[in-house]
């Protein structure tokens, strides 16, 4: 019945090849067989998204993934928006915000606010929360989260 | 030298938090990061389906057989009982079980597949028995005893159980002379109000890592709020001593209360004594976090408040029955808590309060922001609105001329200190502008204003203790111990400000040492109650004090001066009547040499300190009379405007305000984040959330149909505002806020939906549905 | 109550070449094989046990299956690998088709919708699915491949009760395709949640009307109910009186009232009956009150 699949991804530039079982998520290879810890586990339903990865380019839950249906894709998490070092300027304005308390639902927050902004470089303060809507935070009461997001797009 | 008018340069100021970074990069390690290795072994928990059951028979042979298990354990492996304040908890049930989820099997193995395999394999016989879920009726004589042994636990000496019953704690207030006091009121109020359970919802669920040596000593990884009192717990439970236990907490995502005292962090640890040098970790899935574990307590208040014609409130009569569920370890304070706050914020000169600690065959209630205090304001703030009403007082003026003041004898005959709660209404009255309607946006909607008043004090044992260690590095920076916990608040941020103001140094010279780890970091009793930027802040400058006094006595003798003289500035010893100078990384760990190097002067200084306040005195059992019942309380206030929907019930919140008396802001802008935070969990706890227990079985243990506050159920407009009544005992005058942002919420929201559509709920969540069915029967009274 | 889960239960996941192999495949295995898209209704099933799978099989690599086709005389095909996210960001349902990209948005959060299909949302069957009722109202016809071959089913056709539609073992919908909407239509689509966003549908109204010069009151509507009943409702009767009688606010609080008296609302955790009654009432005037002020501007 454990059946395997082997599989070739890349995962934050890097190429990855390896076999995992038919009913690993996205979230717990991401977390176990990659050992990348900053993708948060919040309630495994696709409700909190505190899970939330790029894949090719789109953030989802990846809870709500399974691993083999990753062959060939792309993953960007959280480890990947920070290069070489240096921080993205989402993460700076997080940081010049204070708007992060615990930390555990900002990773999720970070890619896809990273992602829409993508797409949307110039959203109203609406647009942002609604892109969030699927992003649950309990410390911070979401103010400063939206000022910031919203901050990195005046320029 | 120190003038200590002035403040140092960085009490006061918005220094950034120094968890950012990593937070934001995802490089803050949480329990559930930690990385074991191959022999970690995966846990999982069988679970009662029964809200109260005998269990009959237990057999886990089919389970042990599994390929991959490694070790089963069920109540028959454990006898002892845990608790705080009561000890009547097994860690896995033994003879019955008395709530749905409650653990009566325990699996360790190779993977979490296998361990939920060998779950199912576990065969359990039950003989059901009956059950009750509101605390109103398991008080009533006849009602299913849940713990028939409740005399025989142990229990500390200011909780009173009644044996024989339900009730768990019974904590009492009298005071006055009521039946009089009743003769002279002009209007009397009488009402009753159901809060209904909620759960704390930290995004990052429990999490514990057990690893038990062939020695027997105990290494546990948690996210924990309190990893000295959880290895005093787990020390005492298991007859083991302290030191063999370690307890290391990374950071935590999100507390709220549900992670102080030991819950399921007892379980790895049983099963990991039965797989012996493998660490155990046992996760809990989301809906288990909703009703396996900690939720808050059930509140039905019942008051009768009365005032005279020039409207002081003259008397009080207040009854609580908390439903602590099937275990009130820790919920027994909170019963006591609300017994001695049982008068809200207010100076009322006859008493009569009972507050009841209950079992039910509900989950355990435990800990929440708050502590007891937003369920009591809900009921308070709203009863104290209608006596306004009734004596025809405006609702802001009737408060001001009741809350407490500087010199008040309190209802348990406490002295109360100065505070700034009136400063707290005038602030919030004013931003919310109250006296003046607030037009709605459209025809069918009506808009109101409301306003609440809170206090809470740090509900504590008598003697909760901290302490902090300076360790020095050859390069001036200092390694800070503490035992308060960064759960999101700020905790670790604040210290190092505080170490670093008290010092005299940079403050990116004081690094804390983390994670918290028993084996290193100096004790502290919890990271609960708010009190930790007042009682850690109070031991880090005691500690810094004492690292000065061996500074300067080092320096005092190697420049012939006099450590009265001396200070220091940016991390440079420097005089006062001299210009000598000499760097802390120069002598804080080789030392001073003496002149032409004949000697030395000094060696590796530690600073050291302790705070414990000494002042609280026990209760009365009989009038909760006693001479200092608390440390000290936070009050402030809160307000809002909503505007209603009328055909749908939805409620908007056009401006949500606060203002609190923190005694001194130490980090303003951090300040303001714990109040916005808190008051939209406030706002949340008033709109949307409720645990719905049907028969004792949660019918919401998800997202779905749990709901909490998103990106979009904000205020249009929040104000975060703070004044400054200096506590006299806190670090450089400050008081701690951390719950305080919610426990007005409730109220004040209810207060405001009566301004706007006069109708008066039973109890939160003031649901769209709630308010839609409630406004049509008001209108339809009313033609 | 179950013990609750921790990790989806063993499965395998199937990956066939063909339409044809992946239904033959599906109907071998009835009731043992699930077919997959978005996975995010599947997945939540499987790991709380409602469902028992040994063979989760993916669709979103067939050919035919990643369709999105517009043309002014076939109207909008749209294949069943397209997303929720995909919909609302398209010119052509802005345009076209603006309720279907409304009702989307209504969806989980903009993450659940880089995965979430606007098929797998239909095939649910969810009495509250938000995208069922614009779909109906546009005249929906799904395209429907079996072990016998193709063949097309009205939407309105498909749905047997909460969570059942006619699909027979080793049917998958391949496509959806809604014909060119009646000229100068316009729609309302209004969802009423616990929460502002995010939250699936207590009570949901879908309204759409057009210029009708052969109606007496010169407008057709078309009114579909939500979260009221086993399966979505078409209003007819209150279709047919907003066509008959001149538009005033005295019809469409008559329209309303039919709207109402049709419902079979449930108490549930979500709402009680008595309260989606309130709603459904409000929803649907307030809708149909939205939708004639935009014709009139």
């Amino acid at each position: 019945m454990k059946k395997k699949h082997t599989i070739t991804l890349t995962v934050n530039g890097y190429k990855e090849e390896l076999e995992i079982p038919s009913n690993l998520t996205l979230l717990h290879m991401i977390r176990e067989n990659f050992a990348l810890t900053g993708t948060k586990n919040g309630c495994e339903a696709g409700e909190c998204g505190a899970c939330t990865v790029l894949v090719n380019g789109k953030p989802v839950n990846s809870c709500m993934v399974l691993a083999v249906e990753c062959d060939g894709a792309e993953i960007m998490t959280i480890e990947g928006l920070t290069e070489s070092g240096g921080l993205d300027q989402l993460q700076q304005s997080f940081i010049e915000h204070n708007a992060i308390q615990c930390g555990f639902c900002t990773p999720g927050i970070l890619i896809t606010a990273f992602a829409f902004l993508q797409s949307n470089p110039h959203p109203s303060e609406t647009e942002i929360r609604e892109a969030l809507v699927g992003n649950l935070c309990r410390c911070t009461g979401y103010e400063r989260i939206i000022q910031a997001v919203l901050d990195t797009t005046l320029e | 030298m120190e003038n200590s008018d002035q403040l140092p340069e960085l009490i006061g100021k918005s220094v950034a938090r120094i968890d950012l970074k990593e937070k934001a990069t995802g490089e803050a390690v949480f329990t559930d990061d930690l990385q074991f290795g191959n022999n970690l072994l995966y846990a999982r928990i069988k679970r009662s389906p029964y809200p109260h059951a005998l269990i009959k028979s237990i057999d886990t042979s089919e389970a042990e057989r599994l390929p991959g298990v490694k070790a089963v354990v069920t109540g028959a492996d454990f006898a002892g009982r845990i608790g705080l304040y009561l000890k009547d908890r097994h860690i896995i049930a033994r003879d019955r079980v008395r709530y749905v989820g409650e653990p009566v099997a325990g699996v360790g193995a190779v993977s979490e597949e296998i361990a939920e395999k060998a779950l199912e394999l576990i065969q359990v016989d039950y003989e059901p028995l009956p059950a009750v879920f509101l605390p109103q009726e398991a008080i009533k004589p006849g009602a299913p005893l849940i713990h028939p042994d409740l005399g025989k636990y142990d229990v500390v000496n200011f909780i009173f159980p009644e044996p024989g019953t339900n009730i768990s704690n019974h904590f009492k207030v009298r005071k006055g002379d009521l039946e009089k006091a009743w003769q002279d009121c002009a209007v009397i109020v009488e009402n009753e109000y159901y809060i209904p359970h909620i759960q704390h919802v930290p995004l990052e669920t429990h999490v514990a890592v057990a690893q038990v040596d062939h020695s027997g000593k105990i290494t546990l990884w948690t996210s924990s709020q309190s990893p000295f009192a959880q290895r005093d717990l787990i020390a005492k439970t298991w007859g083991m001593s302290p030191s063999d236990i370690r307890v290391i907490s990374p950071y935590v995502g999100g507390g709220f209360g549900c992670k102080a005292g030991v819950t399921m962090e007892a379980l790895p640890i049983v099963i990991a004594m039965k797989a012996k040098g493998h660490p155990v970790k046992l996760r809990l899935t989301r809906e288990e976090e909703f009703y396996t574990n900690f939720v808050r307590q059930a509140l039905l208040i019942r008051l009768k408040m009365g005032c005279d014609a020039d409207g002081n409130i003259l008397a009080m009569e207040n009854t609580m029955y908390w439903d602590g569920g099937a275990s009130t370890e820790y919920g027994v304070n909170i019963a006591r808590a609300g017994g001695y706050s049982c008068t809200g914020p207010y100076d009322i000169p006859n008493v009569r309060a009972d507050s009841y600690c209950v079992y039910t065959n509900n989950t355990i209630g435990g800990p929440y922001r708050g502590f007891g205090m937003s369920e009591l304001h809900t009921g308070i703030e709203q009863c104290v609105d209608e006596l306004a009403d009734k004596i025809h007082m405006d609702k802001v003026a009737f408060r001001k001329q009741n809350v407490v003041a500087a010199g008040d004898t309190l209802a348990t005959g406490m002295v109360m200190h100065p505070t700034g709660i009136s400063h707290c209404i005038d602030i919030v009255a004013e931003a919310i502008e109250w006296g003046k309607t607030s037009k709605p946006g459209s025809p069918h909607k009506k808009r109101g204003k409301g306003i609440a008043v809170m206090w809470k004090a740090p509900a504590m044992p008598p003697n909760p203790g901290s302490s902090a260690t300076l360790k020095f590095n050859s390069d001036g920076t200092v390694f800070l111990s503490i035992g308060g916990q960064e759960i999101g608040q700020g905790a670790f941020t604040v210290a190092a400000q505080i170490a670093a103001a008290g010092l005299g140094v940079p403050i990116d010279w004081i690094r804390i040492s983390k994670p918290l780890d028993t084996d290193y970091s100096s004790y502290e009793w919890q990271t609960v109650a708010s009190r930790i930027t007042w009682t850690m802040g109070n031991a880090i400058l005691a500690a810094v004090k004492d690292a000065r006094n061996q500074i300067f006595k080092i320096v005092a003798e190697a420049w012939h001066e006099n450590e009265a003289d001396l200070d220091i500035k940016d991390g440079i010893v420097c005089s006062s009547i001299s210009d000598r100078e000499i760097s802390l990384k120069d002598f804080v760990i080789t030392g001073i040499p003496k002149k032409n190097y004949q000697g030395w002067i000094g060696g590796p200084i530690i600073g050291r300190g302790n705070f414990m306040p000494t002042y609280v005195t026990g209760l009365d059992k009989e009038t909760g009379q006693g001479e200092r019942a608390v440390v000290h309380f936070t009050t402030g206030a809160q307000g809002f405007i909503v505007e209603i929907d009328t055909q749908t019930g939805k409620l908007e919140i056009i401006k949500a305000v606060s203002a609190f008396d923190v005694g001194k802001a130490i980090n303003p802008d951090l300040v303001k984040a714990q109040i916005e935070g808190g008051m939209m969990q406030g706002i949340s706890s008033a709109l949307f959330e409720q645990l719905v227990f049907k028969e004792g079985v949660l019918q919401n243990p998800n997202f779905v149909d749990y709901r909490i506050a998103t990106t979009m159920d904000t205020p249009e407009q929040m104000e975060c505002y703070y004044v400054e009544v200096p506590q006299d005992d806190g670090p450089f005058g400050a008081r701690g806020v951390g719950e305080h942002p919610m426990v007005p919420t409730i109220a004040a929201i209810g207060n405001a939906i009566y301004d706007a559509v006069g109708v008066r709920l039973e109890g939160p969540p003031f649901t769209a549905e709630k308010l839609c069915l409630a406004i049509k029967q008001h209108n339809h009274k009313e033609k | 109550m179950n013990n609750p889960h921790s990790r989806l239960p063993e499965f395998e996941y199937i990956r066939l070449d063909s339409p044809e192999s992946t239904t033959a495949f599906l109907k071998d295995y009835p009731g043992q094989a699930y077919p997959l898209l978005g996975g995010t209704d599947i997945l939540v099933a499987f790991r709380d046990r409602r469902i028992q799978p040994k063979y989760l099989v993916d669709l979103k690599h067939l050919d035919g299956f990643d369709s999105f086709n517009f043309s002014p005389n076939k109207g909008l095909t749209i294949g069943a690998t397209v997303t929720l996210n995909q919909i609302i960001s398209s010119k052509i349902i802005q345009g076209h088709y603006p309720i279907l990209g409304q009702a989307a948005k209504q969806v989980g959060g903009y993450q659940l919708r880089n995965r979430a299909t606007l098929v797998g949302n239909l095939c649910n069957a969810s009495p509250c699915g938000d995208t069922i009722g614009p779909s109906m109202l546009y005249s929906g016809e799904l395209d429907i491949f079996g072990t016998n071959g193709a063949k097309s089913i009205p939407l309105k056709d498909f749905y047997l009760g909460p969570g059942k539609t006619s699909l027979q073992p080793g049917e998958i919908v391949r496509s959806i395709n809604f014909p060119i909407p009646p000229d100068q239509h316009k729609g309302v689509y209004l969802s009423f949640g616990r929460n502002k966003l995010s939250d699936l549908a207590l009570v949901a109204v879908t309204v759409l009307a057009y210029p009708q010069k052969r109606a007496p009151s010169g407008f057709s509507f078309r009114i579909a109910l939500s979260a009221v009943s086993p399966t979505i409702i078409v209003v007819e009767e209150a279709q047919t009186l907003l066509s008959e009688q001149p538009i005033t606010l005295s019809s469409l609080e008559k329209a309303a009232e039919i709207a109402l008296n049709q419902c079979r609302p449930i108490d549930d955790i979500r709402a009680s009956k008595k309260y989606r009654r309130e709603l459904v009432y409000t929803l649907t005037l307030r809708a149909l009150q939205q939708l004639w002020n935009s014709f009139q501007s």
